[in-house]
């Protein structure tokens, strides 16, 4: 199943940035190396097994842009399921970059009227942290007004503060990418419930993006998963630099404990367990039965054929 | 699926007369699920118990021939401990000295007998 994805926005905004520390594994510094992109950079990610996303990066210097909404506009906007606007949130020419977004809207609307817009506010680390909040919304309002009849959904994101920002907005367009997703969610919130846990969250394992979660407990921090996804891809990198490959993780203290495991073959499972009298083994051994069940779900989801055993659940 | 909470009960209710603590544990010596007083010691116990375990399999292998090890039951000083082999895991119970090993034997058989079937569907293919 191949998902073509645009990425615009205007020259230097940040798209290809974004797009390599996600899915190439850069980290933020390493973008500092990334020149200007000429024309589009197609790449291909698998994602989940065979969800390939088609990702259309888009150069944003003026006259490419004026050539995407003029000789290449059929071939540019045609079968887009996404569209994914970056916006500079220190720009001095909001007018000129809402008018390139309304033509981009524009033409979406007449080759692919069913796409979903995405609008990122970028580098949002430039802000002062006390008017962060009062901009986005600002922006986010004249974002919603202007994309009508379309309907838009905004992130605040930044490379810098990749903690706070950068992985909820991509997990979020993610998530609505993914088919099956409810199934896979039920059978989450099932499997916390079995194991007493407080929380299960799966993972996508090339990229460590939350595909879905269940919460049993609820939780004060809620940039936990970027703050996860983000530790845990260090770490993964730290691994492969030793050219080891990271398996599974165990963090136990007085009053909690975390694994974090290999899953299925596309994904990584995350489970806390606020119980400190239940052994680890338990958890590892429930964790390990329920794999065949999500990757039969896996497998309904890019339709192969299901081996006809009953899943041990 | 195992359910730790639910196991637990199961092993709390042979916790009785004399019975002071009844674990079940994997081969490699990790706790399972464990219930009764052991003094934040389980895991030590557990360990203690699959290396016991794993000793005697050995020789057992070659003096009984066909017929793997079934029982440890052993009376010490302190009190009277009794393990198990269930599906592919390890029960272990110890118990106080006044339990008479008859009475041991019996609990630990009918323990394993109810959890046999279940920890069969849980273990790894």
């Amino acid at each position: 199943m191949k998902k073509k994805v645009l990425l615009m926005g205007k020259s230097g905004s940040g798209k290809t940035s974004m797009r390599s520390i996600i899915f190439a594994n850069y980290i933020a510094r390493d973008t500092r190396r990334l020149g200007a992109t000429i024309d589009v950079e197609h790449s291909h990610v698998r994602f989940l097994g065979n969800l390939v996303l088609n990702l259309w990066d888009c150069g944003g210097q003026e006259i490419f842009m004026e050539n995407y909404f003029t000789t290449q506009r059929d071939n540019v906007f045609r079968n887009v399921e996404v569209l994914i606007y970056v916006f500079d949130v220190e720009s001095r020419e909001v007018e000129k970059d809402m008018h390139y977004y309304q033509s981009c809207l524009e033409a979406i609307l007449q080759n692919s009227p069913g796409a979903k817009v995405f609008c990122l506010i970028h580098k949002m680390d430039l802000i002062p942290e006390d008017q962060r909040k009062m901009i986005f919304d600002k922006r986010e309002a004249e974002l919603m007004k202007r994309s009508l009849p379309l309907e838009c959904t905004c992130f605040k994101t930044s490379i810098w503060d990749e903690t706070l920002y950068k992985a909820s907005a991509w997990s979020n367009i993610v998530h609505l990418l993914i088919p099956n997703v409810h199934q896979l969610e039920s059978s989450l919130s099932n499997f916390a419930t079995i194991l007493d846990a407080d929380e299960v969250l799966l993972f996508e394992r090339a990229t460590f993006l939350v595909i879905a979660h269940s919460v049993k407990r609820p939780h004060t921090d809620i940039h936990r998963f970027e703050k996860i996804s983000n530790i845990v891809k260090q770490f993964k990198l730290s691994c492969s630099k030793l050219q080891a490959q990271f398996q599974s993780m165990e963090v136990r203290n007085s009053c909690f404990a975390a694994f974090i495991d290999f899953f299925t073959p596309n994904t990584y499972v995350m489970v806390i367990m606020s119980d400190p009298t239940i052994p680890s083994a338990a958890t590892l051994v429930n964790i390990r039965n329920a794999r065949k069940h999500f990757e039969k779900i896996e497998r309904l989801e890019s339709g192969l054929p299901v081996p006809t055993t009953a899943p041990r659940i | 699926m195992l359910k730790p909470k639910e196991l637990t009960k199961v092993l709390e209710q042979a916790n009785t007369g004399g019975f002071q603590c009844t674990l079940l544990l994997n081969p490699e010596g990790s706790l399972m699920a464990f219930a009764g007083k052991c003094d934040k010691k389980e895991n030590i116990t557990a360990a203690v118990a699959a290396n016991i375990w794993m000793s005697n399999a050995k020789s057992a292998k070659s003096a009984f021939q066909d017929e793997g090890l079934q029982y440890i039951v052993m009376d010490c000083e302190d009190g009277k401990v009794a393990i198990r082999r269930v599906a592919n895991l390890l029960l272990c119970v110890y118990t106080a000295e006044s339990v008479g090993l008859g009475m041991l034997r019996a609990k630990v058989e009918a323990l394993a007998r109810y959890l046999e079937e279940p920890l069969k569907q849980i273990a790894s293919p």
